[in-house]
């Protein structure tokens, strides 16, 4: 599904991303694990096509297709989905606005009609209630004033409602007590299907223990320095970071 | 103000046959050719373009427009709100429907009526054309104790091309002890003429009455929009102005609120939304004169294309004028490369013991929930008008009679009422 090859990106003069090489076919869960500034959320961000990264080398493909080349609303509406680390507060702009607006937005992308607003309600009742959310938070501003479990919930709501196709989630399980890392990861494993893959970037194998991932990368100074099972983040929480990070070099 | 543009202001005084006409009259044309108007030099007008007054008629336009207006070119009705409707500045019974409350007396004004707040400061002198002008106009007389809350709607309509005449609004409004009012105000075009409308609307709350007024400027593409609001509070009055800017080619408001009585309170809530070429000024000045009283003031302003939308907000603590809290929150967001925003928040204070907190802000619109809006499939246009919305969301918000503020957010973002109405299923 994803083809990442010798991918380079730096932010102005930093060089963030050296030569990454990452595949995900159809289906998979993998991790990518790393510690602070291996350049984890630059790549969930280049995946979803934010402003400020310059790709000055490699490529990625989706679905055959060159990604890089696709504004940060057409991954969307092909499906990808990025789950940010800071969800970003939006006041005035209501949270069940925003989910109908993009379920609309990528309906109308496949040339299907508007979704019906009592099937929308049912919808997003549902996915509610499986994340263990009030229903009042749909007529509050986007993660406004929200607490951040209560973001991170959000943000798997609104994939679960999207269901994307690929599904990037940068360190969603950070800030997270036990039970709603709990809750977050039921909403994940309900995404898993063979017709979905995710990307979960992530600092510790905590989340781990609730989604099992087929493979876990670990990210060091841009480049994927080891990959193995579930195993190695084990390893990883055990031992630290250092030992990978020194054969790297 | 030019020689030339003063000398054909009096030839047009003279010509609509006011120059033997009541005293009042000749006194605001008196004190008009003495003081002039303002001109761009003047430190609270410099961002008005003023160069279409060169070009206006102000021998007033008759109120006859050459196709006569129907109920439906005017504005939707809003429940409970008894209409009245004034085409060019001349009453219109036809379009109007009187108030069944007996505490609220709404008169046709043919005959100045005295004001009750004295035109004071050189920035009201827009008030005197008016008031040298105008031949007809709202007088709104409340009774002490009434309670009429969603009360009254006056429906300004400008028909005439500039050079043909101009539009004189006039309001006097004056609400008795202990009544609470709710007043909407609206300013319209129809036809696409380049109107010329000077209005001005005398305020008085006396005390411990509370009014709602809400105001809305939705004049033509072309019309020219110069307007002079002066209230004053007593003792324990609460007044909160609503306004909401989007018509016009120029707009020019200027405000000036005295709270006169101890404890007083007002809310001045203003919202523009300029694009193209559009240039909306308002001056909003709140005198602190007796003590322990209230300011709350907030303004969103969106300047887009190559517009200038500017608003200076001037609070002057008086001597004696002890406990006073005022608070300002002014943002402007620019929309546009060649857009303009002058935000500007002033205080003068001339006693201890105050409390006052101002906020300015001027900026582009945040890049991080564009991104956010984006990532999650918006299409840009979408996202942008979804964040410009939210920008004034919370002003808009505070405009309590539904109907109004759904039509306002109908005009503001199309199809963005629709979560309004979701939003009440749950």
């Amino acid at each position: 599904m994803l083809k990442i090859e010798n991918l380079h990106v730096a932010i102005g003069d930093n060089k963030v991303l050296n030569g990454l090489d990452l595949e995900i076919p159809t289906g998979e869960v993998h991790a990518i694990m790393g510690p602070n500034g291996s350049g984890k959320s630059t790549l969930a961000h280049v995946l979803a096509g934010r402003p400020g990264y310059e790709v000055t080398a490699g490529s990625v493909t989706y679905d055959g297709r060159d990604l890089l080349a696709l504004e940060p609303e057409e991954r969307a509406h092909e499906g990808v989905f990025l789950g940010f680390q800071y969800p970003v507060e939006i006041p005035g702009v209501n949270n069940v606005y925003l989910l109908k607006a993009a379920l609309n937005a990528k309906r109308k992308h496949r040339g299907e009609p508007e979704v019906d607003a009592f099937e929308f309600l049912n919808l997003v009742r549902e996915k509610m209630q499986l994340m263990k959310m009030d229903e009042s938070f749909l007529s509050r501003g986007v993660n406004e004033g929200f607490s951040g479990g209560e973001k991170k919930r959000n943000e798997i709501l609104q994939m679960l409602v999207l269901e994307p196709r690929l599904a990037v989630l940068d360190e969603t399980d950070s800030g997270l007590d036990i039970d709603a890392l709990k809750v977050v990861a039921n909403g994940v494993n309900t995404l898993r299907s063979p017709e979905k893959s995710v990307v979960l970037v992530t600092h510790y194998q905590r989340l781990l223990d609730y989604v099992v991932p087929d493979h876990v990368h670990v990210l060091v100074r841009g480049k994927i320095a080891r990959s193995g099972d579930r195993t190695l983040a084990l390893e990883l929480e055990k031992r630290g970071y250092d030992w990978v990070t020194e054969e790297a070099a | 103000m030019s020689a030339a543009l003063a000398t054909r202001i009096a030839e047009d005084f003279a010509a609509a046959g006011h120059a033997s006409g009541d005293l009042q009259r000749q006194r605001a044309m008196q004190a008009l050719t003495e003081r002039g108007l303002p001109t761009s030099r003047d430190e609270n007008w410099k961002y008005v373009n003023l160069r279409p007054l060169e070009k206006v008629r102000f021998t007033p336009a008759t109120g006859e427009p050459q196709a006569p207006v129907t109920a439906q070119d005017l504005p939707a009705l809003v429940a409970h709100y008894s209409r009245y409707t004034f085409i060019d500045g001349v009453f219109a019974p036809a379009l109007s429907a009187p108030t069944p409350n007996a505490g609220v007396l709404v008169k046709s004004m043919k005959v100045a009526a005295a004001r009750a707040n004295p035109i004071s400061t050189p920035d009201l002198r827009f008030a005197l054309l008016n008031e040298a002008f105008a031949t007809d106009g709202a007088q709104i007389l409340v009774e002490p104790g009434t309670d009429c809350k969603t009360c009254v709607e006056l429906v300004f309509v400008a028909t005439t091309e500039a050079k043909a005449g101009a539009s004189y609004p006039r309001v006097s409004f004056h609400v008795g002890a202990g009544a609470q009012v709710g007043l909407i105000e609206r300013h319209v075009s129809i036809g696409s003429d380049a109107n010329f409308i000077n209005c001005a609307v005398d305020v008085s709350v006396a005390r411990d009455a509370s009014v709602k007024h809400y105001r809305v400027q939705q004049t033509g593409a072309r019309a020219i929009w110069f307007d002079t609001l002066t209230a004053r509070l007593a003792e324990n009055a609460r007044y909160q102005l609503h306004s909401v800017n989007l018509g016009a080619l120029s707009a020019r408001s200027t405000v000036h609120v005295q709270l006169a009585g101890e404890r007083s309170e007002v809310g001045l809530f203003n919202v523009s939304v300029g694009g193209k070429n559009q240039v909306h000024d308002t001056f909003a000045l709140v005198e602190h004169i007796a003590p322990n009283a209230r300011t709350e003031q907030s303004f969103r302003g969106i300047s887009a294309g190559r517009a200038r939308v500017a608003f200076n907000g001037k609070i002057i603590v008086r001597k004696g004028a002890h406990g006073t809290d005022s608070r300002q929150s002014l943002r402007g967001l620019l929309a546009g490369t060649d857009a303009e925003i002058d935000v500007r928040p002033q205080l003068e204070i001339y006693t201890d013991d105050v409390r006052c907190s101002h906020g300015a802000t001027a900026g582009k619109l945040d890049d991080n929930m564009l991104f956010y809006l984006l990532s999650r499939g918006l299409d840009r246009e979408t996202a942008l008008r979804l964040l410009k919305w939210a920008f004034l969301e919370d002003v808009v918000a505070k405009i309590e009679v539904p109907e109004l503020r759904r039509q306002i957010e109908q005009s503001l973002a199309g199809q963005l009422n629709e979560a309004a109405a979701l939003k009440e299923l749950f």
